[in-house]
């Protein structure tokens, strides 16, 4: 465990699925040669395939404490790039629609807006990853080369790439999938939480550029934090997949509003929108209490009170959003 | 992660033809020797695996042995290449070494080549076809003080006392010159070495050229099969050898 933690809070209520923050992650770390196909921070529709496919379902984390056996996934897991015959189109002279090649079979966010069906309606929302900088890293128990390392001023799980000789145990611990092998530098890669950001006094690029003003950054053992407060205080925010037993540091609020279609007025959790069994698939069985105290919250303020929590969840400006520590290490020159 | 120590203790003992085996070294068994011929065949002439020049020289078939799994989570690994076969040459103030071995898969690509521009002037990015693919690989571990007697270090990647050189090949990466002074040690040294490999009908050829190292310098080979998803210590490993 580390001195401190930061974190990050996403309300998934107010996700638009834009993928602002894939392309601000995009562009500032991963458009170098060999990282085409990692998405740092990626959004998939749930319920849905993933980012890799069925990443949710192939194993890795903790079990008893020992970890646990899972496939590395595959290109096909990812999805192949594809370009366009734009040429044949446009100066041979082709007669044939543009087409792309290879025949695209899977990618990032493949499914988007498919979802589910609950009874006759259809539902879907979007959850946005990044590396949850746990504080049991898997990833980093997993490497025999001592490559990863959780930096003790914040808790933040990063690959030496001097160390690593892309070995990708990590890849096949990590729950997530939040690992990526770099096959140009014969390295892994993954998500640094902008680390380089926040000791300059600059907050992570995906929460900077989020136009739905869902994500939360913070120590979670600072109490004046937005973090500490949603996810210590009012709890409100769950981790991802707690059972996988490496206690993540993204947390979650779950998606509980609007309610389902004629549902107006009724407890949402009579009738939810979102199927329950679905979100305790992903939050696990604590989702029930938390869509409880959103919901005192809700009612509330639909009765003129005035909810701190929500207050916080509405995160009008910057500062109540982000509280990013001046640079928490001195470096000496 | 749990390593299996005692495993690796009892398999490696067992290994050694020398009842004293301790961190830190072994005293080497007879049967163990590696018989050095000189060579009037040039450094290139060898390096490029000329058979007229190899052929000349007798090859030690080196037993392999296989590394017990290493972690919990390791898929299982058939022991599917036995040995190696070792000939090595001394010539304008060189050793070359001649590695040959069977391996039914041959698992190497030819990587998109990286142009010189950074990526940021470049619209294309050179891409990762393929993430879940390892290349197969051979390497030639040494002490780096050459000449410490019959005494070797530990078979682990060495030990604190004892630093080992690595002359790492991989079959899609090239050559690499490693250093370790330890198991989970090992770093790259940003060096290479002149190195060929070759693969023909089901068996790999490869050719080191080390620094001459003197009579009595202990020497140990690996081998690893890509297509069993082999590296890091998931490989097959000769015990220590001796000049002559
Ligand atoms: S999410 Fe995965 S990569 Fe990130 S710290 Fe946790 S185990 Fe490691
Ligand atoms: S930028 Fe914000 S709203 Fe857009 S997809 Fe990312 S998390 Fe969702």
């Amino acid at each position: 465990m580390s001195k401190h933690q930061y974190a990050m809070v996403m309300d998934l209520n107010k996700c638009l699925g834009c993928q602002t923050c894939t392309i601000a992650c995009k562009k500032l770390w991963t458009d170098r040669d060999g990282t085409g196909y990692m998405y740092w921070n990626n959004v998939e529709t749930r319920p849905g395939l993933g980012y890799p496919r069925q990443w949710d379902r192939i194993g890795g984390g903790w079990r008893d404490g020992a970890l646990q056996p899972s496939p590395l996934p595959t290109m096909d897991d990812y999805g192949h790039a594809w370009e366009y015959n734009y040429e044949q189109r446009l100066y041979e002279g082709k007669k044939q629609p543009v087409m792309p090649s290879p025949d695209p079979k899977s990618g990032v966010n493949w499914d988007e807006d498919v979802g589910g069906m609950n009874e006759d309606e259809n539902y879907f929302f979007y959850l946005p990853r990044i590396c949850n900088h746990c504080t049991y890293p898997a990833c980093l128990e997993a490497c025999p080369r001592k490559a990863i390392y959780k930096r003790d001023e914040d808790g933040i799980v990063v690959i030496d790439q001097d160390r690593c000789q892309g070995y990708r145990y990590c890849i096949k611990a990590c729950p997530y999938k939040k690992i990526y092998f770099n096959e140009v530098t014969g390295k892994s890669e993954k998500c640094i939480f902008c680390y380089p950001r926040l000791e300059k006094g600059e907050v992570n690029a995906c929460a900077a550029q989020c136009p739905g003003r869902l994500r939360f950054v913070g120590l979670l053992d600072d109490p004046e934090s937005p973090v500490h407060k949603l996810v210590l205080v009012h709890k409100i925010a769950l981790p991802l997949f707690p059972e996988k037993g490496t206690q993540p540091n993204v947390f979650y609020v779950p998606p509980f509003n609007p309610p389902k279609r004629e549902n107006y007025g009724k407890s949402i959790q009579e009738d939810p929108r979102v199927p329950l069994d679905y979100l305790i698939y992903l939050f696990g069985p604590e989702v029930k209490d938390v869509i409880m105290r959103l919901e005192t919250e809700l009612k509330k303020t639909q009765e003129g009170g005035r909810s701190e929590a929500l207050q916080l969840l509405i995160g009008r400006d910057a500062e109540t959003r982000f509280h990013v520590r001046p640079p928490l290490v001195q470096i000496q020159v | 992660m749990r390593i299996r120590l005692l495993v690796i203790i009892v398999l490696v003992s067992l290994q050694l033809s020398a009842g004293s085996w301790a961190q830190t070294g072994v005293k080497l068994a007879a049967g163990q020797s590696l018989s050095v011929a000189a060579s009037s065949a040039g450094i290139d002439t060898l390096l490029s695996g000329g058979p007229a020049a190899w052929n000349q020289i007798a090859a030690k078939h080196v037993a392999l042995n296989r590394t017990p799994p290493l972690y919990d989570t390791d898929e299982p690994a058939t022991l599917e290449i036995p040995s190696v076969d070792v000939r090595v040459a001394r010539t304008g103030g060189k050793l070359l070494v001649q590695l040959t071995w069977r391996d039914a898969t041959h698992d190497a690509v030819t990587l998109a080549e990286v142009p010189n521009t950074p990526p940021e002037t470049r619209f294309r990015k050179v891409q990762t076809e393929a993430d879940d693919r390892f290349f197969d690989a051979a390497a030639i571990m040494f002490p780096e003080k050459a000449g410490t007697g019959a005494i070797a270090p530990s078979l682990q990647m060495g030990d604190a006392e004892h630093p080992v050189a690595i002359y790492y090949w991989n079959a899609t990466r090239g050559p690499m010159l490693m250093q370790a002074q330890g198991r989970s040690t090992t770093r790259r040294t940003g060096k290479t070495f002149p190195a060929s490999g070759s693969y023909q009908n089901g068996q790999w050829s490869v050719i080191f050229q080390l620094p001459d190292l003197p009579a009595g310098t202990t020497v140990a080979f690996a081998v690893w099969n890509g297509g069993q998803k082999d590296r890091d210590g998931r490989k097959y490993f000769s015990v220590w050898q001796v000049l002559e």
